[in-house]
């Protein structure tokens, strides 16, 4: 019974020896405790938001943390943080460092590398952490939006002030609106309902009744010039009036410009046959210079076969 | 000035036992004998009882702890809830009452038996040093009990919330690793391991002490261990304190 309770307890024992050491040793492992560790050391003017053990991030990545805090004697916050050999490459010498203070969640100082093939960043080098305030951006950018809801709000103030103001212009509105749609329901003409007063539309009426009879007067008037009118065309178009005689006169003249015309056709006729005897005289001296020419070629040739010059003498067969 | 001097008792005591600790002449192979069984008592009998608590108490905390998570949609705190809340802080705590519950009361009552009985001065008429043959043995079984058993319960509640989160957040297990290793602390896991070192030699030395306590009556057994418990109560709440000011502040 003894020998059983020992081994029980040996075998709990070893097993959860091994696993709490085996645990324990792959934390520290994979939190970098056996592996060298960078320190490099950045500056600040403030130290607000920076606290120790505060993650230095790379791309959402936790590469680092923040091991120390100092303030130096020119009152800059010198800040040390530790980077683990195997994320030493993301700490270049173009890289910056800042501040990010999320609106939710820890602050954490965030690398940016450029050119993850510069030089690497001396231990050195003091480079200035940047500050990126993430509330205060927010706040920035929500400005306008809260100015242009409060112009909302004071309209809308506005608005209910005058609902509420028995002489405002909205009751003015619908106590008018109101009136009209009792004058509906009351007047009988339309113009009555339009203007609602009644002495008014009397004077409408007598103005209608004027304009009618300054109408019938103006009828009179234009019947009167019509007949002035109709005696003037009898002058002007009558068998013996003006136009007549006057297209007359332009028909005798019409019919002598149509033999002037004839007169012009032929001198122009003439004037075209002259100008192609010209022609032909043309070309009957180019057929002379042709001639010539050909007999002249004809008496070289006879030239060249028959030596006169040398032999003047022919003897015939 | 009773109280006052019942705790001044009760340091007292317990820094003869600390020193114990580190004294030679309490390993022996009688000692030995005396922490196999009583581990065995508090640790290795409990285990079937204790992994069914941990298996159904960790899908209950995991599943309503995700859900809460996942509607506030503050998924990249899943890590820091595993190992800040339920291994340092749930795990320590549902053990310590579960020890205390089972195996402090125990001690607690067999200390107070011993004390009616006179076994303790037949011991001491016999020079067998009580603190190195009864109480240390007692007193490192309880401190590697909590450890052991702390570390079974948060493996188990780190296993569930494997299952669990993988059916809420589609989370694999490489991604759900990650998560938890990015959330934990080596200075959390060593507070945590003190921590529960702690909480195992209060749950037994407060019990011992009690139980000393006891008259040469019967009637004084329950009247102990009825103080002992209150007592043991007390003192896991000042340790749970204590150790979320070291953590926290």
């Amino acid at each position: 019974m003894a020998r059983r309770i020992e081994f029980k307890v040996g075998l709990f024992i070893t097993i959860v020896t091994i696993l709490i050491l085996a645990s324990i040793t792959y934390v520290a492992y994979r939190k970098d405790v056996f592996s060298i560790v960078h320190t490099y050391t950045l500056s600040s003017k403030t130290g607000e938001n920076l606290t120790v053990g505060m993650p230095v991030a790379v791309w959402g990545f936790t590469i680092g943390k923040v091991s120390s805090l100092e303030l130096n004697d020119q009152g800059i916050v010198l800040i040390q943080i530790k980077i683990p050999e195997r994320h030493i490459r993301m700490i270049r010498a173009n890289s910056k460092f800042i501040l990010d203070k999320p609106l939710i969640g820890i602050p954490r100082i965030v690398v940016q590398t450029s050119d993850l093939g510069d030089r690497p960043l001396s231990p050195q080098a003091i480079p200035e952490l940047t500050e990126s305030n993430d509330i205060n951006e927010i706040i920035k950018r929500a400005q306008p939006i809260i100015e242009k809801a409060d112009r909302i709000m004071a309209n809308i103030e506005g608005i209910t002030a005058k609902l509420d103001d028995p002489e405002g212009d909205v009751n003015r509105i619908l106590r008018e609106t109101e009136t009209l749609i009792a004058r509906f329901s009351k007047r009988d003409s339309l113009l009555e309902i339009a203007i609602g007063d009644p002495e008014s539309i009397k004077a409408i009426h007598e103005s209608l009744r004027k304009i009618k009879e300054i109408t019938a007067r103006v009828d009179g008037i234009l019947q009167r010039i019509d007949a002035m009118a109709g005696k003037t065309d009898e002058e002007l178009y009558g068998p013996d009036g003006v136009l007549p005689q006057f297209r007359n006169i332009l028909r005798d003249l019409l019919m002598k410009l149509a033999k002037i015309d004839t007169t012009f056709d032929n001198i122009n006729q003439v004037s075209a046959e002259a100008v192609d005897s010209t022609k032909n005289l043309k070309g009957l001296r180019n057929e002379l210079d042709e001639t010539i020419m050909t007999i002249r070629n004809l008496a070289d040739e006879i030239d060249r076969k028959i030596p006169f010059k040398t032999q003047p003498e022919i003897k015939l067969p | 000035m009773r109280t006052t001097s019942s705790l001044l008792g009760t340091l007292a005591f317990a820094a003869g036992v600390f020193l114990s600790i580190f004294d030679r002449r309490t390993y022996n192979s009688a000692s030995r004998t005396v922490f196999i069984h009583q581990f065995y008592f508090t640790s290795v009998q409990i285990l079937p009882l204790f992994l069914s608590v941990a298996a159904v108490f960790g899908s209950l905390i995991n599943g309503m702890a995700f859900q809460v998570i996942k509607n506030l949609g503050l998924t990249d705190y899943l890590g820091r809830l595993l190992m800040g809340f339920v291994v340092t802080e749930l795990a320590p705590f549902v053990t310590v009452l579960l020890l205390a519950l089972r195996s402090s009361a125990a001690i607690n009552a067999e200390i107070a038996v011993m004390k009616v009985n006179r076994e303790l001065d037949t011991l001491e008429h016999f020079r067998i040093d009580l603190l190195h043959y009864l109480f240390v043995p007692r007193i490192l079984s309880g401190m590697l009990s909590m450890i052991f058993l702390t570390s079974v319960f948060a493996l188990v509640v780190l296993s569930v919330g494997l299952i669990v989160s993988g059916l809420i957040f589609g989370t694999g297990v490489d991604a759900y690793f990650d998560t938890l290793l990015n959330a934990a602390d080596i200075f959390d896991i060593i507070v945590l391991l003190i921590k529960c070192a702690t909480f195992g030699f209060f749950i037994t030395m407060i019990p011992i002490g009690f139980g000393l306590r006891a008259t040469r009556e019967l009637t004084s057994i329950p009247v102990s261990v009825l103080n002992g418990m209150v007592t043991v109560f007390l003192a896991i709440i000042i340790i749970e304190v204590l150790s979320s000011i070291i953590r926290f502040i």
